[in-house]
């Protein structure tokens, strides 16, 4: 009964997600769907974040060398033949490259695939070692494929990036996509692989004692994220129609750190909560860079201001909600129900 | 018939020799203890039995198949279990959750059959969850089973830990220092609940233990390490007047 009426609260805001969507994608600006965009790109990289950082509890920093993978794959392919012989004006594609060419939604899963390739291949010697070694192992992988998309001339362009994207990305693929690997990847928490994963974050050595195959299970996690990663970097390369090694910095995976902590490690819907805030969030504080009129007094538009401030918000939330807004719980019906009716009887 | 051989396990780590010429076995359906003073290689010899440390040399052998240098996770699933001497649950998940994790290794469904919950996986889900449910009412926990693990009182997460050890469905229960930091009480306690899970489960239970009333109270046989190699064997009665036990335990003076 109760179960028959949450899933079908969850269709139910589903949907009315993607009747406000196609209310914006007729009434909103430019700006407020770029924002929209943005938030729903970056909710599919922070949720898949969190399932290797948050929920198995690998301190991995890989995610920036993930989406640019999958970034350059999926706009190799969408690239025409015409587009990219004019573009690579240094040394010319290497052969196959330069004349294959796929529809936007398959370029996407390629460059997804690929990244998944990536990650298993990655996961043997990363997961040799654990916790602090993890981190500087997988941060040294992003800098490998920085390196390399400056380097590979022939198939990323150097530095010069690539240019002319077709920006097919728009509220339907990001926010379809966004939606889809939230489910996936939520049905894969509550399922025995997410138990064995949270299992693993808890005490990898007593899990192992248990009859679970840490490798795997952490592969699984791995692959899965890496997977959302590409498919995410390839909707952001169609998004912004350019893009070059500089784009994929550690400053990405540092912004989707952020995201995951202040939502709580290891809770996907306060993963969602928490890109909006913070992705909007940093949007909205623009207005404090602006000179501003109180009163009588005019302030000076400070650059930067806004920075400063999101700073002292993010300390404010670290200090009052220590494991994040939601710490490791998940949103549910059940609660919000609950916690309506509380409030009626008050 | 016996369920568990060591022939002859050697263990180094570097220079040191922490097990010697390490032999034994354990009858079906026995509680057994290993004793000995700290540092003795009590643990060394668990981690080799189940698989965390592969022995320098020797080997074990479990219902007479050979298991030396299988992975552990690997050894679980062939019918053996242990829990920690430092107690190690999964501290952010419930009671329940913990138990259940001991049941991973029995799943059967696949992963597309998770990310498309097709009918196999919420049968097994439900099945498993009721599976863990009466394991936890037969070691008298039912109505903690929502609580955090690390919620409960220190006696009670034993219990935990020993429950989630025998959701993996054990023919040999591994023990080490079960009743550490517990009150006179508490040990009592676990006492009649290991021989109790004996008998319900059928298992052969081994157990390192220092605390010796526990031991001579529980235990048909014991070994006795000391310095990695073995020093007596026998009936606790014997082994408490083996004179190179009290004089591993006391010193010479006392033998």
């Amino acid at each position: 009964m109760n179960k028959k009426r949450n899933s079908l609260l969850t269709i139910a805001s589903i949907v009315a997600l993607f009747l406000f969507l196609w209310y914006a994608s007729a009434h909103f600006n430019k700006y407020s769907i770029r924002i929209l965009n943005d938030i729903a790109i970056f909710m599919m990289l922070a949720v898949s974040y969190n399932l290797i950082n948050g929920v198995t509890g690998q301190f991995s920093l890989e995610p920036n060398g993930f989406t640019a993978i999958g970034a350059y794959v999926s706009s190799l392919l969408t690239l025409t033949a015409a587009q990219k012989h004019a573009m690579f004006i240094i040394v010319p594609m290497i052969h196959p490259l330069d004349t294959l060419h796929l529809p936007f939604l398959a370029a996407l899963i390629v460059g997804g695939l690929v990244t998944a390739l990536v990650g298993f291949i990655l996961a043997f010697p990363v997961f040799r070692v654990r916790g602090d070694y993890l981190a500087i192992v997988t941060l040294g992988f992003g800098l490998v494929i920085r390196v390399f998309s400056n380097n590979a001339i022939s198939v990323t362009n150097g530095p010069l990036g690539l240019k002319g994207i077709g920006a097919y990305t728009n509220l339907w693929w990001s926010w379809g996509w966004a939606v889809f690997s939230l489910i996936v990847i939520m049905r894969l928490v509550n399922s025995g692989y997410g138990r064995a994963m949270k299992a693993i974050r808890d005490d990898e050595d007593a899990a192992i004692a248990m009859g679970i195959n840490s490798f795997k299970i952490k592969m699984i996690a791995f692959v899965t994220s890496a997977f959302f990663e590409g498919v995410a970097g390839g909707l952001l390369a169609h998004l912004i129609t350019t893009i070059s090694p500089t784009l994929f910095t550690f400053f990405l995976t540092f912004n989707l750190l952020i995201i995951i902590v202040v939502g709580g490690l290891g809770s996907m819907t306060g993963t969602v909560i928490a890109t909006v805030m913070v992705v909007w969030g940093s949007e909205l504080l623009r207005v404090v860079d602006q000179p501003m009129h109180l009163f009588s007094f005019t302030i000076p538009g400070v650059p930067g201001m806004r920075m400063i401030l999101f700073s002292v918000l993010l300390i404010v939330i670290m200090l009052f909600a220590r494991e994040g807004i939601m710490g490791q719980k998940e949103f549910s019906w059940n609660g919000f129900l609950n916690f309506l009716r509380h409030r009626k009887q008050k | 018939m016996s369920i568990l051989k060591c022939d002859n396990l050697i263990m180094q780590f570097g220079g040191l020799t922490a097990v010697n010429h390490f032999s034994f076995e354990i009858k079906a359906g026995a509680i057994k203890g290993l004793i000995g003073p700290n540092g003795a290689g009590k643990t060394t010899v668990f981690n080799m039995i189940t698989g965390n440390y592969k022995p320098t040399s020797g080997r074990v052998l479990f219902f007479n198949e050979e298991i030396t240098g299988l992975k552990p996770h690997k050894i679980v699933s062939r019918g053996m279990a242990r829990t920690f001497q430092n107690i190690r649950l999964f501290t952010n998940l419930s009671v329940l959750e913990n138990v259940m994790v001991g049941f991973h290794h029995k799943i059967k469904y696949k992963l597309y059959e998770t990310v498309l919950r097709l009918p196999r996986f919420g049968a097994e889900e439900e099945k498993m969850r009721q599976m863990c449910i009466s394991l936890l009412d037969r070691v008298g926990l039912k109505d903690k089973i929502n609580l955090k693990a690390n919620e409960l009182p220190y006696g009670e997460q034993r219990k935990v830990e020993i429950a989630r050890a025998l959701a993996t469905g054990p023919k040999l229960l591994l023990l080490d220092e079960p009743a550490a930091g517990m009150n006179p009480q508490e040990t009592t306690d676990l006492m009649y609940f290991i021989s109790e899970i004996r008998d319900k489960f059928d298992l052969t239970v081994l157990l390192i233990e220092h605390d010796m009333k526990f031991v001579m109270g529980l235990c048909e046989n014991v070994t006795v390490l000391d310095h990695g190699e073995k020093i007596a064997e026998g009936k606790p009665v014997d082994v408490q007047k083996d004179k190179r036990v009290i004089t591993a335990y006391l010193g010479e003076s006392y033998a």
